[in-house]
């Protein structure tokens, strides 16, 4: 059987424009991998939303990586001030991985 | 064509038709990525054919005066709006500062617009105006941003960002470069791409506005962050800043049809260039609010209203 570890998984809904900062705060965590994924709307406390390319401005994007429990912990600590002023909405779960030394 | 004539000109008509698909509730869409490609098309367009005018025309001191009168509307035209936004809005000095950025920029559709109804009426404005259009997108950001600082203390960018920001803007650059583009290749340049970007300008034209009627109606229809007094501000901001371009146009000795597009731009609202720029430098501030302002508001009242206003005023301050 295939060994696998546990690690976080953690995925950022962030505003196209904002995603440098969340980058940024995910590479002083020192998170190296991660992937951008597009989305095409929804509805939050803001009410509904959906890809905005002309003005760009609302235009969601989400923030995924797989990490370590204490770098988890890092970015976590980094984006958590910010997370109400800049409209993130968070999400960290356990998931299992194969070649652990990858996350 | 005059007057309220061009409230029938099929431009205006599938803007009408967009948002009354969606305020019916019609599936009715243009996909994003095109929308975003007419958009570039219609800037790259605007700003060759500004360019091919202004080489045609020759350079000259009225067109420096007109650029000057551009760019400070556009560093001044925030401050009273903020100040309005503060007491009559009142709105906090974050979102009134970034409210007041988007009044002081322009939007690119609403002059497009403009200038074709200018030219169907008879009185096109000079090619040069597009350039003053390109000067006039930024300058309102810096201001917003400063307003932003000394009344909340929201932190700024550095220089080299809001540098990046601003003048590197991408709506900017495109308009700025096709113009310059225009001017070197000059008329016999500009004849063998004329097919793609003047040819098919109104049709491309009828389309981006069909969705922009979408999108406005849409967000009018979500404009949870709307309220009476932002939206009656939304229509108030765009009258008096349209007729202080107009007036000033007037004053600096512009054409009537000139006059009347500086007033379009000084009584338009960005939604295309300052929004992304504002929601990254000004995080705390609401798009919903400043958005549904300028898209869902004061855009369609600049399509419908505000362009035949504004070229009355002109009509009758500078004479038709």
């Amino acid at each position: 059987m295939t060994e696998t570890v546990e690690r976080r998984r953690i995925e950022v809904l962030v505003d196209a424009p904002l995603v440098k900062s969340v980058v940024r705060a995910s590479e002083e965590a020192g998170i190296r991998g991660y992937t951008l994924l597009p989305t095409l709307g929804g509805a939050g406390a803001g009410g509904r939303w959906s890809d905005d390319q002309v003005s760009g401005a609302q235009s969601k994007v989400i923030f995924l990586t797989v990490t370590t429990q204490a770098k988890c912990d890092a970015l976590t600590d980094r984006l958590a001030p910010i997370l109400e002023s800049h409209g993130l909405v968070l999400f960290i779960s356990p998931v299992d991985v194969v070649r652990a030394e990858k996350f | 064509m005059g007057g309220w004539d061009v409230l029938l000109s099929p431009v205006i008509l599938f803007f009408v038709l967009g948002a009354l698909a969606a305020f019916a509730r019609s599936d009715l869409s243009i996909p994003e990525s095109i929308a975003k490609g007419m958009s570039l098309y219609l800037m790259a367009s605007i700003g060759l054919k500004g360019g091919v005018q202004v080489a045609a025309a020759g350079l000259s001191v009225e067109i420096l005066l007109a650029a000057i009168t551009g760019l400070a509307l556009s560093f001044l035209i925030p401050v009273p709006a903020f100040l309005l936004l503060r007491r009559a809005g009142r709105l906090d000095p974050i979102n009134a500062a970034a409210v007041a950025a988007h009044y002081g920029s322009v939007s690119v559709v609403t002059f497009v617009t403009g200038v074709e109804t200018l030219t169907a009426a008879g009185i096109p404005p000079a090619g040069y105006m597009v350039a003053v259009m390109a000067l006039m997108e930024t300058p309102a950001i810096i201001i917003g941003l400063l307003l932003a600082r000394r009344t909340s203390g929201a932190a700024l960018p550095t220089r080299g960002g809001l540098f990046h920001e601003t003048v590197l803007n991408g709506s900017v650059v495109l308009l700025l470069g096709s113009f310059l583009i225009g001017f070197i290749t000059g008329k016999d340049g500009f004849a063998p791409v004329a097919p793609v970007f003047d040819t098919a300008f109104r049709g491309v034209l009828c389309l981006f506005l069909l969705d922009m009627g979408l999108i406005a109606a849409r967000r009018l229809q979500d404009a949870r962050a709307l309220t009476a007094r932002t939206a009656a501000l939304a229509v108030l901001l765009p009258i008096c800043n349209g007729t202080i371009g107009v007036l000033t146009g007037a004053l600096i000795g512009l054409d009537t049809g000139s006059a009347a597009a500086l007033g379009i731009l000084a009584g338009s609202a960005s939604y295309i260039a300052v929004p992304a720029v504002i929601r990254q430098t000004l995080p705390q501030a609401d798009p919903g609010l400043y958005l549904g302002m300028s898209l869902a508001v004061t855009f369609p009242f600049n399509i419908t209203l505000g362009i035949p206003l504004y070229t009355m005023l002109a009509e009758r301050i500078v004479g038709s």
